[in-house]
């Protein structure tokens, strides 16, 4: 069974000839383990595609079952869980919280899903130290660079050990070299099992994942 | 969602946006101090003047005789007036539920000690006046007049404690004597009123000498006196029926007067329409105090509304990491009401000293009474719950896409 499956998806906006058409129905489906990415020119849909895989969006057609359960049409309520227990998201601006340290950063998606705070604070610890920051808990995001940002996004996005990592343009805010260590990041959680949803319109990425969904005008063009 | 992260989020926002969270927390800080302040006020008023009327006795009806006008009595010269003896016959034996009928006359007459005309007023009172007026015998060695010095007509009296310093000074009033048109009476007791009362509300009882009312009467004839009994208390047994027997006393007065040469006074009744114009008062000061809360409340609205545009990004965040809207709803919540319950206890101190304030500089008596204070803090944390309730919702009810765009 496929990690993730999208049966007929699609993403309408508004209704009749002024509907937009963001994302047409997509069927494709994306194996526990790799990483992928979803690549396409802006406006293309990879965007919408993400905000599906994500949950953030409902969409207008079509079934999602994410370890084999259907998740397209949940209430908000179960769908905050699922995002909260399954789902971690980078984001390209980081979206770090700048009033709280970066080990409260880290922690935030754990307390959404109800951690004690020791545990909480331990495995938060644990997974900066991962990223090579275990000497920075107590900085707040402001005196960070944007790499290193972009590491305690990553290590908040991994909490609660969540199914998919979807990665929304991470190295887009970043320098190439930068953008290459976090790629480091992302193709060592994939080695450890993880799967990684990256959404790019960089074609030089194309090599380094294993996949490519390649989308355009709302179509998937190749998978 | 723990209790610790809203307190912990709320502490950051509040401290990131502090002079805004100032500003926003001013209206309600003197909302609540107005209100605190006004009650103190207020209370105090009505402490004071429910302290006077109680010190009247709540359980007595007071008779007053009154000279009639020329008017009423058609030219004619009126010499004998007011409450007779058959009237305080009557109040005495044909009344249920009067417990005790005290007469009480004035001798408008000069009092003399050691041959020095004195300041002092003069009273004759039935033995009961001791207990009605709340007094007390104010030196042990001493005693109040009593029905035998009546019975005896006994040429003794009681001083109030104020009158007997003024006529004696600093000498032993007991076993003293005072003069009035011929007659010495001799200092038997002194009488102490705790309460500093006044004689039906004029004259103060630690102020005035006592003597034996029947004496007072056999001794000064009609031929000096014009009235048997300038006042009459009249103390019921029961407040239950502390109107019945008015209302009884003035119908029975107004069938047996010709002329209204009487005045009846009900220190209950007043008692009840002072409580009666406190309640406006208090109604009125509700209004100002809810005017001045709503102010500060949608002050806290606007601030709220303003946290929730800045922080639209970090909503989406949070949601996008699973927050439920229930989670945004509480958070924001709390703030709201961080906001006002703090304001609510700055302005509940600053209320006390405006109270301190207004005793201290312009002397009027002021209260603070927990029930206020209780009040004020309520409603300030209710204000934060009625004007936090719309932000937080919209807060909560952002899409999580829509808020991450911005």
């Amino acid at each position: 069974m496929s990690l993730i499956q999208l049966q007929g998806i699609s993403r309408v906006y508004g209704s009749g000839p002024a509907a937009v058409h963001a994302l047409r129905p997509a069927n494709l489906s994306i194996e526990e383990g790799t990483f992928v990415a979803i690549y396409g020119a802006s406006g293309s849909g990879k965007s919408t595609m993400l905000n599906m895989l994500g949950l953030l969006d409902e969409p207008s057609g079509g079934d999602y079952f994410l370890e084999g359960r259907n998740v397209a049409k949940l209430t908000d309520a179960a769908r905050s869980e699922i995002r909260c227990r399954e789902i971690g998201i980078v984001f390209q601006s980081f979206n770090l919280f700048p009033h709280f340290s970066i080990l409260e950063n880290v922690c935030m998606p754990m307390r959404f899903a109800g951690a004690e705070r020791r545990e909480m604070k331990d495995r938060a610890a644990e997974l900066l130290a991962r990223v090579g920051l275990s000497d920075r808990l107590t900085h707040s995001p402001s005196q960070l660079s944007g790499g290193q940002c972009q590491r305690v996004a990553i290590a908040r996005a991994l909490a609660n050990r969540p199914a998919v990592i979807l990665a929304d343009e991470p190295t887009g805010n970043l320098d190439v070299k930068t953008g290459d260590e976090i790629l480091g990041v992302f193709h060592e959680l994939v080695d450890e099992g993880h799967t990684v949803i990256m959404v790019t319109h960089n074609a030089e990425y194309e090599k380094e994942v294993q996949r490519v969904i390649e989308l355009n005008d709302g179509n998937v063009v190749r998978q | 969602m723990s209790f610790f992260y809203n307190v912990e989020s709320t502490w950051l926002s509040l401290k990131h946006h502090a002079f805004r969270s100032l500003l926003a927390m001013l209206g309600v800080v003197l909302g609540v101090a107005a209100v605190v302040g006004m009650l103190a006020v207020s209370e105090g008023a009505r402490v004071e003047s429910v302290e006077r009327i109680q010190r009247q006795g709540v359980d007595n009806i007071i008779l007053h005789s009154e000279r009639p006008q020329a008017n009423v009595t058609g030219g004619e010269n009126i010499y004998f007036y007011g409450i007779t003896t058959e009237d305080i016959e009557h109040f005495n034996t044909v009344f249920d539920n009067v417990k005790k009928v005290v007469p009480v006359v004035e001798l408008h007459r000069t009092i003399y000690a050691d041959g020095k005309p004195t300041d002092v007023g003069l009273m004759g009172v039935g033995p009961d006046f001791m207990k009605i007026s709340r007094s007390q015998n104010a030196d042990s060695r001493g005693r109040w007049i009593s029905e035998a010095d009546g019975v005896t007509a006994s040429l003794v009296c009681s001083v109030g404690v104020d009158a007997a310093r003024q006529i004696f000074g600093l000498e032993d009033p007991l076993g003293g004597t005072i003069s009035v048109s011929g007659s010495a009476f001799e200092v038997v007791g002194l009488l102490d009123n705790p309460l500093r009362s006044k004689l039906a509300g004029k004259h103060d009882i630690n102020n005035l000498v006592y003597v034996d009312y029947e004496t007072l009467l056999s001794i000064y004839n009609r031929g000096t006196l014009q009235v048997v009994a300038d006042y009459v208390y009249v103390q019921v047994d029961d407040l239950t029926y502390l109107k019945n027997t008015a209302d009884r006393i003035r119908t029975y007065l107004a069938e047996t007067h010709d002329l209204p040469d009487y005045t009846i006074s009900v220190p209950y009744e007043l008692l009840l329409a002072e409580q009666a114009t406190q309640r406006v008062f208090a109604v009125v000061m509700g209004s100002i105090a809810a005017i001045s809360l709503l102010v500060g409340g949608i002050g806290i609205m606007n601030i709220m509304l303003a946290n929730i545009y800045e922080r639209t990004k970090e909503i989406g965040t949070l949601r996008a990491l699973g927050a439920q809207r229930k989670t945004i709803l509480a958070q924001f919540l709390f703030e709201a009401v961080t906001l006002t319950g703090v304001g609510g206890v700055v302005g509940v101190a600053i209320g006390f000293l405006i109270a301190m304030l207004i005793k201290y500089s312009a002397g009027m008596p002021t209260i603070v009474t927990p029930g206020s204070v209780i009040v004020a803090l309520s409603v300030s944390i209710l204000t934060g719950i009625i004007f936090g309730t719309h932000p937080a919702w919209k807060a909560a009810n952002l899409s999580p896409i829509e808020a991450l765009r911005r």
